[in-house]
């Protein structure tokens, strides 16, 4: 009979059994309010979790599910082109509406994103620096993008003045497509980085930082180079 | 060099959410975050509770389920710490498929059919052993994609892996609870019957998606 020694062990008793479903009861509810909440959703009504460092994880967590949502939201906006109608008015033969004179839109729609909808005309950048200098609380991200044609090349130094910041070096093109990533380097807990950047396509290219330190930081950059225009981002 | 994120992932410049998130936003010792992890990964890695489930079905004194338990722990704490220290990189859909099989083999074993067949019955300590290996490459799969800090790497590994035990004790509770329900009731060995090709048939279901996997997966 199968692979099994005598089934002829002893069973437990009911009382037992329940006495064990209970307490197992008991043990997961305490795991989901002291361990699974904190780690997942930054849910802490005991305090254990942030006394076991849980906390801290689902925090960090619920804040980057809170800025993809945000960031996708934001690309949908970018991607979304104003719908202009021309509506040209075919006279009807039976009555004669008067209605406004259309004009012609003479200016483009004024859109409010940090995406040229029309590309710019081609300006010949001189070279330019700039420096940029804020602070950073525990948990706080930020960005800087420079506008850049292709193959255009800056250089940079960026530092956390003693502290040290997490940082993603990314270009979007001008209209990205959705989930599109195009990454120039990365790096968790650096102290500062400097170096040469040369944009792999016409768009936004630059640096994402997020203090995940316990102490402010202040992020120093350093730019020079043939740039269209550096904007912070977040 | 063009990284192209796949879509169903979840960006914030570039940044992915969830556990994978948080461990690349992390550096150094974690050791009680890195715990939950294991436990985690373990408790919701249905593939490996269908191996447990098999492994203890007519396992009926806590010694044994002990004695099973920790081969299967040995195994896998061997080839995930060797795995990801060694940047050794098993493709993912492979060493599933195998976790499939595992759990086929185990279905047969528990309804006696090596012996029937093959007229032997293979040593199912050494088995769970073996079985526990390919497991822990498993898992070294997961933890290489998670792309954790190189600071504190050897011992978060380690409270990953102690985690992975206790999530195992944890879902291994309630599985002997349940089975010991199961147990008291006359009809018993029937149910086992029909349990154990009902679990075959779930490893090979697991088996044909890894498969597929693999051959349609760019």
């Amino acid at each position: 009979m199968y692979n099994t020694q005598n089934l002829s062990q002893p069973q437990p008793s009911a009382g037992q059994l329940v006495r064990s479903t209970i307490t197992a009861l008991i043990v997961a509810m305490i795991l989901l309010v002291c361990v699974v909440l904190p780690s997942e959703y930054a849910v802490d009504p005991t305090g254990a979790g942030r006394l076991l460092g849980l906390t801290e994880m689902g925090e960090i967590k619920q804040q980057l599910a809170e800025e993809a949502a945000a960031d996708s939201a934001r690309s949908e906006v970018l991607t979304a082109t104003p719908v202009i109608t021309s509506t040209t008015a075919t006279p009807t033969p039976t009555k004669t509406v008067t209605a406004p004179a259309v004009t012609q839109p003479t200016s483009a729609p004024i859109v409010e994103t940090e995406t040229a909808v029309t590309k710019p005309e081609p300006v010949k950048p001189a070279p330019k620096s700039k420096t940029v200098s804020f602070v950073l609380k525990p948990g706080q991200g930020a960005e800087i993008k420079l506008e850049m044609k292709q193959n255009a090349r800056v250089n940079y130094s960026w530092s956390a003045n003693g502290g040290k910041l997490n940082y993603d070096t990314h270009g979007d093109p001008y209209d990205a497509p959705k989930g599109f990533y195009h990454g120039y380097g990365k790096g968790r807990f650096v102290p500062g980085e400097s170096g040469k950047l040369k944009a792999a396509f016409d768009g936004k290219h630059g640096w994402f930082w997020r203090n995940r330190t316990k102490q402010d930081v202040t992020m120093t950059l350093e730019v020079s180079g043939d740039f269209i225009q550096l904007k912070r981002v977040i | 060099m063009l990284l192209l994120s796949s879509i169903d992932a979840a960006f914030a410049h570039g940044v992915a959410t969830g556990d994978k998130g948080y461990i690349q936003e992390s550096s150094g010792i974690l050791i009680i975050p890195f715990i939950y992890l294991g436990a985690k990964h373990m408790v919701t890695g249905y593939d490996h509770l269908l191996f447990l489930f098999g492994v203890i079905f007519f396992l009926y004194r806590l010694k044994d389920v002990g004695l099973y338990v920790t081969l299967f722990a040995v195994g896998h704490s061997v080839t995930l710490l060797l795995g990801v220290l060694s940047n050794i990189s098993v493709s993912a859909y492979v060493v599933d498929a195998i976790i499939g099989f595992s759990v086929v083999y185990k279905a047969l074993d528990n309804l006696g059919a090596f012996p029937r067949w093959f007229g032997f019955q293979p040593n199912t300590k050494i088995a769970t052993l073996l079985f526990g290996l390919m497991h822990g490459f498993g898992l070294a799969t997961k933890i290489q994609d998670f792309d954790i800090s190189p600071d504190g790497l050897l011992v978060n590994l380690i409270a990953f892996n102690v985690g992975v035990e206790i999530g195992q004790i944890l879902a291994l509770s309630a599985i002997l609870i349940l089975m010991a329900f199961w147990r008291r009731s006359i009809h018993f060995m029937r149910h086992a019957y029909t349990a154990n090709v009902t679990m075959m048939s779930l490893g090979f279901l697991l088996m044909g998606y890894q498969i597929s996997g693999l051959i349609l997966a760019q």
